[in-house]
């Protein structure tokens, strides 16, 4: 029926009509209910109408969520086409792969990373601004914005910061841009990003001696990059560094500048409850500001901490728009969400794909108990 | 008490790492936002900082990207069609969510801390794990020992699809929330409207729902944003082709290739997109950060 109707129907009022049609069937059907129960005996009627009021809600839970979630941890243990079963050969290739052990790598950076920052910026952030005469608010806003816009834009602003052009033409992502105006070349004379100073003289950055551009997002370790040209991996601590994966890390700030408002609204939250008396107590007693906020303002905090611990590992672990918008995954930067996909919808292979998932899920279990644990040790005391 | 020591925050040290953040987090906007009023031609010539530097910028300032990207490029469809997908997505998912919210409060039958230990439950379940039965489910149905229980449908790259979707990933969250806002309401209200008569629908329309409004707000804005900004769910429901495009995912076609180094379009899409969730966002701040926190955990 909705085929036959978008052929006949001009799109604007097929657009307009179904956001009607959308927004309005869900009461006509509890009311179409409602009706129904009517002429049910009356001893029946409260557990009818609870079941009227929660059955739809159930049902709706168990068909998009409960079914689809056993029926992916099922798919799992199943070849590509989901025909035949092939027991753990699916989560034995999760963690033998190359590319997926990379993957799993980048993944532990950015819950490290990520949680890590975000956490320690909000705190930082949230403190001082609480303790701001005046325009907290604006300070607030600021650090919040990202918050609402989407991660696809804000994954645009960073590519258009990260952005490289092969040389010689001008660089326009900040980074890049700044980086090849500095210094000279060899012969002395200034190096300049293409730009045409007032008297004629063009300052390039292509001369010997300049400093070159870097595909920030393709330098996947710092054995390219011109200061660490000489450094080898010889030992296991050389090694890491020079596998330091730089784009992994600068993919990982754009979530960081994302997340850091949330942090810091909930923090601030908590600080402004934190009773004044306390603090002041401990300025009387001589404490330095730095030693009232460690041993004062953290152990108060630590309930919210773990919130927003919480919550950014759970985002971080979904985290799929900024990788599949800057790099789509490549150069090693790839998460689990985008592999997710990409093994489903790239390499039409539903077992790995649900074996992916899978992973998704029981990484986000352990805090998830963290988290209960805490609720009942609270409860009790 | 020391009111004479100047307060470690009164001093210059902690107003310049205040202003220097604030600046960190504004520039990257700055230069985006700036580069999207410039000539295509400029943007990739000239540096948009050296471009304020010799007055370019001004010289050349122009809204032609913007008509650009929403006739030419035909954004301002994807627009509509981010609408036709989150304002449903929005509402339907509140709706199922207040009724249950409502039986949990006020409704005694059988088997209700069951039921919403399950909707509990369902808070912890990672997108993710129900991407590819939806797809599969939205197409071929669902049989259940032998029986049909959803016919074959194929909606997969219709509206209703995404409205499902977001149905199903927003009630856990929704339901918990609301429950939450109306056990806070005063039982004796409610009672009392039973005592007159008043049917348990008619309690819901005129008592329950206009005294969360409050609870309602916080979620609906925190889902509309969410709905709005997502670009996933779309991507995999609603595909790429350009009838069906919203606005994430026609911002996220024009980024990531295909384009070249169409950055003047790429500036202008991203920073329309951005306008309806800053504005939602500053109208109803005090809303949206409330609904935001309480939805610290959604799946």
């Amino acid at each position: 029926m909705f085929r036959e109707l978008t052929k006949v129907l001009p799109r604007p009022v097929l657009v307009v009509l179904a956001i009607v049609v959308g927004s309005t069937f869900i009461f006509l059907l509890y009311l179409g209910m409602n009706k129904l129960i009517n002429y049910a005996p009356e001893r029946y009627h409260e557990g009818l109408y609870g079941a009227m009021f929660v059955g739809p809600a159930i049902f709706l839970l168990g068909l998009f969520l409960l079914y689809p979630a056993i029926r992916t941890i099922y798919l799992s243990f199943f070849d590509k086409r989901g025909n035949n079963f092939i027991g753990l050969e699916n989560y034995i290739w999760s963690f033998s792969d190359r590319m997926m052990l990379i993957t799993i790598r980048n993944q532990v950076i950015w819950l490290v990373g990520v949680v890590t920052l975000v956490i320690l910026f909000g705190l930082v952030v949230g403190y001082i601004s609480d303790r701001l005469k005046k325009g907290e608010a604006f300070f607030k806003s600021i650090i919040f914005m990202p918050m609402a816009i989407s991660a696809v834009g804000s994954s645009a602003i960073f590519k258009f910061i990260y952005e490289y052009r092969p040389p010689p033409l001008t660089q326009i992502g900040l980074i890049n841009g700044l980086r090849v105006g500095v210094g000279s070349d060899v012969n002395g004379n200034e190096c300049g990003n293409n730009v045409t100073l007032d008297d004629g003289t063009k300052l390039d950055y292509v001369n010997e001696g300049c400093l070159k551009p870097i595909g920030w997002l393709q330098q996947r370790d710092l054995t390219n990059l011109p200061s660490f040209e000489n450094i080898t991996s010889t030992d296991f601590f050389s090694s890491i560094f020079v596998n330091f994966p730089i784009n992994t890390v600068l993919l990982m700030l754009v979530m960081v500048w994302m997340f850091t408002g949330f942090a810091m609204v909930v923090f601030s939250a908590a600080i402004k409850a934190i009773p004044g008396e306390i603090i002041e107590a401990g300025q009387i007693d001589g404490a330095s500001e730095g030693k009232i906020f460690l041993s004062i303002v953290i152990p108060y905090l630590k309930t919210t901490i773990l919130v927003v611990a919480t919550y950014m590992t759970v985002s971080v672990l979904k985290a799929f728009d900024i990788i599949y918008v800057t790099t789509r995954g490549d150069f090693e930067t790839n998460l689990l969400a985008v592999k997710m996909l990409d093994e489903f919808a790239k390499f039409l292979n539903q077992g790995r794909s649900a074996a992916v998932a899978v992973i998704i899920f029981i990484s986000v279990i352990p805090i998830i108990i963290l988290n209960i644990i805490r609720n009942k040790s609270e409860a009790k005391s | 008490m020391n009111n004479q020591v100047q307060k470690w925050y009164d001093k210059p040290i902690s107003k310049i790492i205040l202003v220097s953040i604030s600046l960190t987090w504004v520039l990257p906007y700055f230069g985006f936002v700036l580069s999207s009023f410039r000539p295509g031609d400029s943007i990739k010539r000239v540096s948009w900082w050296s471009s304020i530097a010799t007055g370019d910028f001004i010289r050349e300032f122009t809204f032609d990207n913007y008509s650009e990207i929403l006739f030419a490029e035909n954004l301002s469809r994807s627009f509509f069609n981010s609408f036709a997908v989150t304002i449903p997505s929005t509402i339907i998912p509140i709706t199922i969510a207040a009724f249950a919210a409502y039986a949990f409060a006020f409704i005694d039958f059988k088997g209700k801390d069951i039921a919403f230990l399950f909707v509990v439950a369902m808070m912890i379940v990672p997108l993710q794990m129900s991407l590819i039965p939806l797809i599969k489910l939205f197409s071929k149905g669902a049989v259940l020992f032998g029986v049909t229980v959803i016919p074959e449908l194929s909606i997969n790259g219709t509206f209703v699809a995404v409205w499902f979707a977001h149905t199903g990933f927003g009630l856990p969250l929704a339901t918990f929330l609301l429950r939450d806002f109306m056990m806070g309401l005063p039982k004796s209200v409610i009672e009392s409207a039973k005592i007159d008569g008043a049917s348990h629908l008619t309690t819901f329309f005129k008592l329950a729902l206009p005294l969360s409004v409050a609870g309602i707000a916080a979620f609906a804005t925190f889902q509309f944003l969410w709905v709005y900004n997502d670009f996933l769910v779309a991507n995999v429901f609603l595909g790429i082709r350009p009838q069906n495009l919203v606005v994430t995912s026609h911002v996220a076609q024009l980024t990531v290739g295909n384009y070249g180094e169409a950055w003047h379009l790429r500036t202008s899409g991203a920073v329309i997109s951005m306008i309806v969730p800053l504005i939602v966002f500053f109208s109803l701040q005090r809303f949206f950060i409330r609904g935001l926190i309480g939805g610290a955990v959604k799946g």
